[in-house]
């Protein structure tokens, strides 16, 4: 048994990416080094041999995900299971909160320009995004970052996998502009409101925090 | 302007289906702005404004949840171009009434251009096949409910209290289920007889392991019967004698010095 061999079974088993310090918790044998060189053996192993698989950087770790080019085969079974798509508000709520983390609701809306409440819970019940601590000032609102979850969602190694914001036509400011004058014309939110949401959120963010905040970078 | 009229008579048939197809009021800004190549740093905030109006004016009464801030938006437009009107001090601190929003409107566009990228991501993604996907466990849901309680939840909780048994560990003692059911019994018809009696005479024989069952079950079925208006409780002073009354039909001049 070469450490290959124990790299492969253990990625074989998992269904989530693994990172390679957690791959060499396996064995005595294995450290971190060694398990780099056996994944980058088994990469060049699986291309060689044109596996319908690969390995695949995603989320930090290293998972084994089928080749694109299968996918018309594999979508004809019901027993596969399919991730389900995010609708567009989500997608929109998850880029803005993937930029600007940590972020927190009332300024997602200002970007948005439409309340995300809704939208904001539902990407945290998905798992998504987390709750990454809480904001300075007023009702020290609740601050949300994605997670590794959003990683593998998008197949994203890591948060530098987003589109670089100079790629993009237009210039994104850095910093969010709430707060910067007192007297807004187009501020609709009242940024003193606290929410239900925020009110019923506080203990999960307590435990957030305090506990395992997850995965979020 | 005659091309604008044009462009907006067109569009006058779907002003319903924008509300749907917008994702919001920057949203509608931004495709008013770019599809009649506008330049964004100097908007024609008149003509803009009466087109936002215009459109804002098909939002059914169905849509209501969005209306808001399309309204909002629309105020806020209304305000710049009455901005825009007055006399502007040449200060070169005097921002142009416009420059928030158009600062507004080119980061939602760059979002936008960053969610497409990340649909097309996410597109690729789903191409690729884990071994067996496993759906994350959803979250307990944040329970809707309000924050308050009522005394037949108060009721429910005390009900559902048992006391720990610890010393009769390994016995087969059976204690005594107390009803409150067998406590308004008593009270009512103690107060049928007197008029009040003191909370502690519902008690009195009561110097058992069990006491405490019956003392709270007493209370409880006072509250409830006062909850009933059944009775009222009265007491003077703090750790004094709690007395429960027999309640008529007119205890007006008593109710108010109820403290209980």
């Amino acid at each position: 048994m070469n450490a290959s061999q124990i790299v492969e079974a253990i990625l074989f088993a998992s269904d989530a990416p693994l990172k390679a310090d957690e791959i060499a918790r396996a064995d005595e044998s294995l450290d971190e080094d060694r398990v780099e060189l056996a994944l980058a053996e088994l990469q060049r192993a699986y291309d060689e041999s044109e596996r319908a698989f690969e390995l695949v950087e995603v989320a930090e770790g290293w998972q084994l995900l089928t080749r694109a080019e299968f996918a018309p085969y594999l979508e004809r079974f019901d027993t596969i299971p399919r991730p389900s798509r995010l609708s567009g508000p989500a997608l929109e709520t998850l880029a803005i909160i993937a930029y600007r983390q940590p972020i927190g609701r009332v300024e997602v809306e200002y970007i948005r320009g439409v309340g995300s409440s809704g939208v904001v819970r539902s990407l945290q019940d998905r798992g998504l995004i987390d709750v990454v601590g809480r904001g300075e000032g007023l009702g020290r609102p609740l601050l949300y970052g994605t997670t590794s979850r959003f990683l593998e969602h998008f197949g994203f190694a890591s948060l530098d996998d987003l589109p670089r914001p100079e790629d993009l036509p237009v210039v994104l400011r850095d910093n969010p502009p709430l707060g910067e004058s007192d007297d807004d014309a187009t501020a609709f939110v009242d940024p003193n409101q606290l929410s239900l949401d925020e009110v019923l959120g506080v203990q999960e963010a307590r435990k957030a925090v305090t506990g395992d905040a997850g995965s979020a970078s | 302007m005659g091309r604008e009229t044009s462009l907006f008579t067109a569009r006058e048939g779907m002003l319903d289906i924008d509300i749907e197809r917008f994702q919001g009021p920057l949203d509608l800004l931004l495709h008013l702005i770019r599809t009649q190549d506008i330049d964004i740093f100097d908007i024609p905030i008149a003509t803009i404004t009466e087109q936002f109006l215009q459109t804002v004016k098909g939002i059914g009464p169905g849509q209501l949840d969005h209306a808001g801030e399309f309204l909002e938006m629309a105020a806020s437009l209304v305000r710049i171009k009455a901005q825009m009107l007055l006399p502007r001090h040449g200060d070169e601190e005097d921002e142009d009434p416009r420059a928030e929003l158009v600062r507004r409107l080119l980061e939602y566009e760059q979002i936008r251009e960053i969610t497409d990228r990340m649909s097309v991501a996410e597109t690729e993604r789903a191409r690729r096949f884990s071994k067996g996907w496993v759906p994350p466990r959803p979250r307990a849901p944040l329970a809707e409910a309000e924050l308050e309680t009522t005394w037949d939840e108060v009721l429910e909780a005390a009900l559902r209290v048992e006391l720990p048994v610890t010393s009769d560990r390994g016995h087969r003692v059976t204690l005594r289920a107390v009803a409150m059911q067998d406590k308004v019994k008593l009270i009512l018809e103690t107060l049928q007889a007197h008029e009040r009696i003191e909370f502690s005479k519902l008690l009195r024989e009561l110097d058992r392991p069990e006491a405490r069952m019956h003392g709270v079950m007493t209370l409880l079925a006072s509250l409830e019967l006062t909850r009933r208006r059944s009775m009222y409780m009265r007491q003077v002073a703090h750790f004094s004698e709690l007395w429960l009354y027999r309640r008529d039909e007119e205890p007006d001049e008593i109710e108010s010095e109820v403290s209980a």
